[in-house]
């Protein structure tokens, strides 16, 4: 039972790693452009695309293939920024929404017409087989991408969660989340911030994205989709006026969906309904903190 | 109308500006009429169609078109002129959807209680997010909608894997029989809703909700019941939302992977989009909306040689258009329409002015 149990967690650590990288970088872009990011998927499911055209025309190692196509998601990311948000900062909130809703339109048609329909819908595991230890006889399974795929994320995010809290430029980022108007007054130059913000936040979707890629499911445009909806709920669970309540959200809601799964052994009850218990106990959760878990709360003044 | 005059006065001076006013013009000024007009318009199409002057597919898009358009004038209600966003469309549009077909399909139960069914519990769940709009504000709201319509879908998707649907087709009571009578229900529901929505919207109950979207301190302050207002603006989207699924399932009859469609997060942003775009607080504009985002590229673009063979470029253009609207005309279609308007108007009377030379 325990084993069994194990089981459960190991198998969902690949998706709690890729809903942390989605999600940080929806928060990013959340708090210092203040719009909810519909694209970020896209621009994940193209830096996958990237990849798998790297490594199918060209005989790159993986690696040399997923940073190449880092730096594309990168500089897309940025390009975003100056070519558009930068420009459309008198829109309002919902119409930023359409903006990165009108990206997705392009990435999602822009795909198939720049990569062709040939192009091999699967991308191959960091490191391929299972690695497996027993415990009280049953033997627990680890797939060898998952653990690479926990330490890429672990590295990542230390280093970005370093950079927020102990850099200049993390001291930029979280002044301008706090409010745009009044950083720039204090002499934080916006425009590299939201631009950076941009770019680390579509080069932590294309490395989400190649993770997911590894499992070997299938890709499409829009395979990103049902991550990325994770995300924004992690974000509100966990809160988005801190940086790390969105990190840990993520982990909360595929490990709760997981661990409500695994009582699909005793009723497939719990099985069938897993997703829509867990977002039920948040939405809950959410009704009764509404800033989130470790959200604080901020008084609004007439 | 006083500033447009005015606006006109100034380019062309001591020009006289009143219009003949005939009973037709009269008419038209009134929205009531020229929603009735729409409703006899395409009725007349249907008619075309049935007699065979019209393709069959050309029709089937347009009702595609009115069908989202009956859930973009209820989220224009909430956007528009409550101020509130709203990612859940999806959900509340596929509720109806399935409702229908397991009421119409499964049940066997006829096309009214079906109906009384999804209205009812589009209702309730409008009453939910209503409460909870209470507590959480802004674009927290808008996922939280989200969530709830990834709850919906869900529960949805679980119940359709395990029971067996089969391909069969509807009939209703033995009246209506097939999809010409479909297409009939659908624009005689789009034009009641539409006269109705207009009316609302120039009632007391939408002052209120203007009052709310502008600022609810003021509003409160004003005696506006938050609550009230809040609640009736949801129940009344996710009501044309639920109706906009149920006549969904008229037209196409069956769940198919296409259902699938409309119960993804785009298509909740599609229809925010087609309202931003439409111009948010204009009906027609809302309308235009619909038809640039489905009808563009199945009626006009189709027919182009060059979008036949490459499909996606007709989504490529959506979302460029998309991106240069909003960023280029935050008042949408309304807002270009109006300037058109405008801009005819001063050419004609400078062209007056020309002809005849200046009134003395």
């Amino acid at each position: 039972m325990l084993g069994s149990f194990l089981n459960t967690i190991t198998g969902s650590l690949l998706i709690i790693a890729v809903t942390m990288m989605a999600t940080m970088g929806i928060a990013l872009i959340f708090k210092t452009s203040t719009t909810t990011n519909f694209a970020q998927g896209s621009i994940a499911a193209l830096g996958a695309y990237v990849t798998t055209f790297l490594l199918a025309g060209t005989n790159l190692p993986l690696w040399v293939a997923l940073i190449l196509a880092v730096l594309i998601g990168t500089a897309l990311g940025v390009l975003v920024d100056v070519g558009i948000f930068r420009r459309g900062r008198n829109v309002n909130i919902v119409g930023k929404q359409i903006i990165t809703m009108g990206l997705v339109s392009i990435i999602i048609a822009g795909i198939p017409m720049v990569f062709g329909a040939d192009i091999p819908p699967n991308l191959p595991p960091f490191i391929p087989g299972n690695f497996s230890f027993d415990v009280f006889g049953t033997e627990v399974t680890i797939t060898y991408h998952a653990m690479v795929s926990i330490v890429i994320t672990a590295v990542v995010l230390g280093l970005l969660f370093f950079l927020l809290y102990r850099s200049k430029w993390g001291l930029g980022v979280r002044v301008t989340a706090s409010r745009e108007s009044t950083a720039e007054l204090v002499g934080v130059n916006t425009f590299v911030i939201t631009a950076t913000s941009w770019g680390i936040a579509a080069g932590l979707a294309v490395i989400a994205a190649v993770m997911l890629g590894g499992t070997g499911i299938m890709m499409n445009p829009a395979f990103m989709t049902r991550i990325q909806v994770n995300s924004f709920l992690a974000g509100i669970l966990g809160g988005f006026s801190t940086f790390y309540g969105p990190v840990v959200g993520a982990v909360l809601i595929p490990l709760s969906v997981a661990v409500v799964g695994f009582f699909g052994r005793f009723s497939p009850f719990f099985q069938d309904w897993a997703d829509v218990i867990v977002y039920v106990i948040m939405l809950i959760i959410i009704l009764i903190k509404p800033q989130g878990l470790f959200g604080k709360k901020i008084v609004k003044k007439v | 109308m006083n500033l447009q005059k005015q606006y006109l006065q100034t380019i062309v001076p001591g020009q006289s500006l009143a219009q003949k006013v005939t009973p037709f013009n009269k008419m038209m000024k009134n929205p009531l009429s020229q929603f009735l007009l729409l409703g006899v318009i395409l009725l007349v199409v249907k008619f075309l169609q049935m007699a065979g002057l019209v393709s069959g597919p050309f029709l089937t898009s347009i009702g595609f078109v009115l069908v989202y358009s009956i859930a973009a004038i209820g989220f224009c209600l909430l956007l528009g002129y409550s101020g509130l966003a709203s990612l859940g469309t999806a959900g509340f549009v596929g509720l109806g959807a399935y409702l229908a077909y397991y009421g119409l399909n499964q049940w066997g139960v006829t096309i009214l209680p079906t109906f009384l069914i999804a209205g009812i519990v589009a209702i309730l769940l409008g009453f939910v997010i209503g409460f909870i709009s209470l507590k959480i504000e802004g674009i927290y709201l808008a996922i939280l909608t989200l969530a709830l319509s990834e709850i919906v879908v869900q529960i949805l998707k679980t119940l359709k894997s395990s029971v067996r649907i089969t391909n069969s087709d509807i009939t209703f009571f033995g009246l209506f029989l097939g999809k010409n009578g479909a297409f009939i229900i659908i624009v005689l529901a789009l034009i009641t809703l539409l006269i109705f929505t207009a009316n609302l919207i120039n009632s007391p109950t939408g002052r209120a909700m203007l009052a709310m979207k502008n600022s609810t301190s003021a509003a409160q302050a004003m005696g506006i019941s938050l609550l009230k207002y809040r609640l009736l603006a949801f129940v009344i989207s996710t009501l044309y939302a639920s109706i906009a699924g149920f006549m969904y399932m008229l037209l196409i009859t069956a769940i198919t992977s296409t259902t699938s469609t409309i119960l993804t997060l785009v298509f909740s942003l599609n229809i925010l989009g087609a309202v931003i775009i439409g111009g948010a607080k204009s009906l027609w504009g809302t309308m235009f909306g619909v038809f640039f985002i489905y009808g563009f590229q199945q009626i006009v673009l189709i027919d182009i040689p060059f979008f036949q063979e490459n499909p996606g470029f007709i989504m490529l253009i959506t979302g460029l258009l998309l991106i240069l609207i909003v960023m280029f005309y935050p008042g949408g279609f309304a807002q270009m329409f109006l300037n058109l308007k405008w801009w005819f108007k001063k050419k004609k009377a400078q062209w007056k002015v020309y002809r005849y030379g200046k009134e003395a």
